[in-house]
């Protein structure tokens, strides 16, 4: 009973990484291509003409938000994809015959989407390391190497958490198209990528810090170059809430969403 | 002991559509058990009801004595499920989606079973391809066995001969046959009645989510069929009356009564001795019209 106990989470986690191995085309050369892109562009080109902020170049700046954009979009998108393929395929049936708990569903699929997004924020990393070298001089090496990597963990398994749950209950394609559009990008994008809180208007400011992204950017950020938006341990609790909240609602969703084909 | 599936007073409903209606049934250790119906009539609710694919509106479904929502994980252990379509897995093979399906049951190291499934169900030459890159019958077989990749003590098979040519369908039944042979009890839904016939220990028939008739095939055919007697005689009869008479021409005479009645009966009644049929042709009934009588009889 123990074998069985563990055996299924195991099975879906190596299927899981198995899947992303079969389009590692996508898991590798879309980040390093798009990292490629957003360095030269904002980074190389813009930046040279954007003021240091919080005492670190623009370029060095955009690292940590690159990696965590990179690395929490593709968290999302692999958990998302398994329940999206499986409900166009008629799959996630078989997900009620086999002994799998939502539990287990939920952290296979969440720890395997972490994988992933390591991967690529890993690339994303890469890409900026080598950049920064070319264009500083120097390496830029991580003031909290536990910080940064705990940071982007904690975060990436939230949004692989969130993923999972919106695409269960999501009743057709359009609607997890309408997620990704509506909610999370504008998330993504306006949770200080590409922006320190202190250069915002009060206004938006006041907006941006209802939004969790930032503050897993932030710690992030904090890891990396030791410079953050607000306090650590402010990053710390809310990153800690939204990975709790996702999970609840991947194991909510999971346990009353549909397992029928999308029509 | 522990029957392998006991349903009691099942509903299921989706809106004001009650698919499964108060549906109460046993299976047997061993025993092939037959749902026959209509499109629409309830069988595959009732099945995905028994997989927990759909939870019941109300009513216990147990498998071995575990309740399937209670207790979940022991039922889904001791069942193997063959649905209506193939799944395309768009990023394996097919071996390595019978070793994943084992890896849910904790039992992805029993390489020969394995082998011995794509082996007997001829995929062993298939087992790099995908499900995609599989004619119907072979995805069907693919999915026996996938459902048998764990040794479950009850099968359900949903339409398993659902577009596959006549010689699948009888080796699908020789396999059938071999499975009850080593004690698994099945339950399959079915539209081919010959399969039923030839099959099953047991049918029961259902409609809007009722089930209507339960029994053996040969004593539902006995008792709800007519036979058929086509007696040729050496001498003709004068011109007869008898209430099973339907045709009477020359040396021909032809009666059509009820199934449970015997041919002996009918010829002590007659006029004429045994040496005087030259030749007797006796067609019984079949399952599929004492379906169609109960179907009727159900509208």
């Amino acid at each position: 009973m123990s074998t069985l106990a563990w055996s299924p989470f195991w099975t879906l986690f190596k299927r899981e990484i198995h899947r992303t191995l079969r389009v590692i085309y996508e898991t590798i050369a879309a980040p390093l291509v798009s990292s490629l892109l957003y360095f030269l562009i904002f980074g190389v080109s813009l930046g040279k003409q954007i003021q240091n902020v919080d005492g670190v170049t623009y370029f060095a700046f955009l690292i940590p938000g690159l990696v965590t954009m990179g690395a929490l979009k593709s968290a999302f998108d692999n958990s998302s994809g398994l329940i999206v393929v499986a409900k166009f395929c008629n799959e996630l049936e078989d997900y009620r015959i086999v002994p799998i708990s939502a539990i287990q569903m939920s952290w296979a699929s969440g720890l395997a989407s972490t994988v992933r997004a390591f991967i690529v924020g890993g690339i994303t990393f890469f890409v900026g390391f080598l950049f920064y070298y070319y264009t500083e001089g120097v390496w830029l090496i991580p003031e909290h190497p536990f910080l940064f990597l705990f940071f982007l963990f904690m975060g990436s398994l939230a949004f692989a958490h969130l993923g999972l749950g919106l695409s269960m209950i999501a009743t057709n394609y359009e609607q997890v198209s309408a997620i990704n559009t509506f909610i999370l990008l504008p998330l993504i994008y306006l949770g200080g990528i590409f922006f320190s809180l202190d250069q915002l208007p009060p206004f938006w400011r006041n907006v941006s810090e209802l939004n969790p992204f930032l503050y897993i950017v932030s710690g992030v950020r904090y890891g990396l170059l030791g410079i953050g938006d607000g306090p650590l341990m402010l990053s710390f609790v809310i990153t800690f809430v939204a990975w709790a909240l996702s999970y609840l609602f991947s194991i909510y969703s999971l346990k009353t969403g549909s397992y029928r084909q999308w029509g | 002991m522990k029957l392998p599936l006991k349903i009691q007073n099942l509903k299921k409903n989706y809106g004001d559509l009650w698919a499964v209606n108060d549906v109460s049934f046993e299976i047997q250790p061993g025993e092939v058990v037959g749902l026959l119906g209509p499109n629409g009539a309830g069988k595959t609710s009732l099945i995905s009801t028994i997989v927990t694919v759909e939870a019941p509106t109300s009513g216990t479904v147990e498998v071995f004595g575990h309740d399937v929502q209670k207790n979940a994980r022991a039922a889904k252990v001791m069942t193997g499920c063959v649905p209506q379509e193939a799944v395309h897995h768009p990023y394996f093979t097919i071996e390595e989606l019978l070793y994943f399906q084992a890896g849910y049951y904790g039992v992805a190291s029993d390489h020969d079973h394995i082998h011995y499934l794509l082996d007997r169900l001829a995929l062993l030459p298939q087992r790099h391809k995908k499900l995609k890159q599989l004619s119907g019958g072979m995805k069907r077989r693919f999915l026996i066995a996938k459902a048998l990749v764990h040794k479950p003590k009850l099968l359900l098979l949903d339409e398993p001969t659902a577009g596959v040519d006549v010689e699948l369908r009888t080796s699908l039944w020789d396999f059938v046959q071999t499975l009850r042979d080593s004690g698994v009890s099945v339950l399959l839904t079915t539209h081919y009645l010959e399969e039923a016939e030839a099959l099953c220990d047991r049918v029961l028939v259902i409609n809007k989510g009722k089930i209507k008739l339960t029994g053996e095939p040969q004593e539902i055919i006995k008792k709800l069929t007519e036979r058929e007697v086509v007696m040729t005689l050496k001498e003709p009869l004068p011109h007869l009356t008898h209430p099973y008479l339907v045709e009477q021409s020359g040396h021909k005479m032809v009666f059509r009564f009820s199934a449970s009645r015997s041919i002996g009966e009918l010829i002590s009644e007659l006029p004429l001795e045994m040496h005087g049929i030259q030749d007797l042709i006796i067609r019984e009934g079949k399952l599929e019209h004492a379906l169609q009588h109960v179907l009727e009889d159900g509208e």
